[in-house]
């Protein structure tokens, strides 16, 4: 079915894009309109990103009805390998960066972050993207630019 | 080494190290599925094979917010398989739960639950037949005049202009409940959309999604048991036999109304409430 396939793809871009613990309401209330509506769907079309543009949708309209920015409220899972395992103190700073770079991309502007968010966490492509938040594929292309240049600045001069 | 592609795959990196919790497919699927029937059993509703006609031109875009949104719910329409019922805000909300688990005995004696307006109607359980007799009043039941129950109460109500003052007014429960009677009919308004006020049971079939107004409303075609829940959550009201019922919402405030000839008629009479 449908569902299993895309339940936890769903379940991640409502996360990310930020419905945070309303995630789950926001990926059944998404399903149940694809099923409704599955007649609107082209048939040439990729499923995914139009069922993920329905859980943005819905995501969006979800936050909208809390009357709050769509906070990105997301812990970091697994810790980074880049270091060899006996090198703690090079884990740690590693750890450190991520986080940094996260609170940097939930600083970004609402869009920006949108950007950044389905092309770099959710990996979509800019075509893929520009479904999904129902941009024109220019204005994917600009605000991701825009993100990136800001993160850059924020955090890219502790890249190493 | 500042380039984009750093930036870029630390993204990528930290975008899968983000921990996203995750239900079971299954439970998600099982869930959207009875959604679907309940909304099937309604309104109609295409059924989820893709084989459906498919209209030219239709795009993603005709699932935005604002075309096939709720004109009737506000935000709190969600459903969860879960303990935790949350009511999103305020506003209606439509849950249907699957009880009984997953597996193949719990399917074959399943349940449907419908949490609407501070309504829970449990559908396919209907114990035994339906209650006779007196029924009992609602705890600390008065009556009143209409005048005096408007004081009373703690929420704005109307009465259905098509019929007029009531023969008789009774508010119960501390101001949580209005009963308004006329001969055959029977309109409860009530204060309890965050906590269900009533319960119903039946054994079928599953009630009628309708539109009242502009929101939405449930149609119960048969008779069935209510049972007052009471706001103390203290021990409820000996359950009675209720006639068909409309229940719908406007506002804050809850409504059933009990004993219409039938659909056409009970949303006559409810869209007249204003």
């Amino acid at each position: 079915m449908l569902v299993t396939r895309y339940s936890a793809v769903a379940h991640r871009t409502a996360a990310l894009l930020g419905a945070g613990d309303e995630a789950e309401d926001a990926v059944q209330e998404a399903f149940v309109k694809a099923f409704r509506f599955l007649s609107g769907f082209r048939r040439d079309a990729a499923f995914k990103p139009w069922l993920l543009r329905i859980v943005a949708n819905e995501t969006h309209d979800l936050t909208r009805s809390r009357g709050r920015r769509a906070d990105l409220v997301l812990r970091i899972g697994v810790e980074p390998e880049t270091r060899a395992p006996d090198d703690p103190e090079g884990v740690a700073i590693a750890g450190d960066r991520r986080t940094r770079l996260l609170d940097a991309v939930r600083a970004l502007p609402e869009r920006e972050r949108q950007a950044v968010v389905c092309r770099y966490f959710l990996q979509l492509s800019e075509a893929e993207t520009a479904e999904v938040l129902g941009w024109p594929l220019g204005t994917v292309k600009s605000r991701t630019f825009r993100g990136l240049g800001k993160l850059r600045k924020e955090v890219g001069h502790e890249l190493s | 080494m500042n380039s984009p592609d750093d930036l870029e795959s630390e993204l990528r990196a930290l975008g899968e190290a983000l921990a996203v919790p995750e239900p079971q497919p299954s439970d998600v699927a099982h869930t959207v599925r009875a959604r679907l029937e309940a909304l099937r059993g309604g309104s109609g509703v295409a059924e989820p094979s893709g084989d459906a006609d498919r209209r030219d031109g239709a795009r993603p875009g005709d699932v935005l917010p604002g075309d096939t949104r709720r004109g009737s719910s506000g935000p709190g329409r969600r459903s969860r398989r879960r303990p935790r019922w949350r009511w999103v805000g305020a506003g209606v909300a439509v849950v249907v739960a699957v009880l009984a688990g997953l597996t193949p005995q719990g399917q074959a004696a399943v349940g449907h639950i419908l949490r609407f307006a501070g309504i829970e109607v449990h559908i396919g359980e209907q114990p035994g037949p339906l209650p006779s007799g007196v029924p009992s009043p609602l705890p600390g039941e008065r009556r009143v005049t209409l005048d005096e129950a408007h004081r009373m109460v703690k929420f704005p109500f109307s009465v259905p202009t098509a019929l007029g003052e009531p023969d008789d007014v009774r508010v119960g429960d501390g101001g949580r409940v209005v009963s308004l009677f006329w001969p055959g009919l029977r309109l409860d308004a009530y204060h309890g959309l965050l906590r269900p006020a009533w319960r119903k049971d039946l054994g079928g079939p599953f009630p009628e999604q309708v539109v009242v107004g502009t929101s939405e409303g449930w149609w119960i075609s048969s008779p069935h048991q209510v049972t007052y829940l009471p706001s103390d959550g203290g021990e409820r009201v000996m359950p009675r036999r209720a006639e068909p019922t409309l229940i719908w919402q406007r506002g804050l405030t809850g409504y059933r109304l009990e004993g219409a000839a039938d659909v056409a008629e009970a949303r006559r009479l409810a869209e007249s409430v204003r």
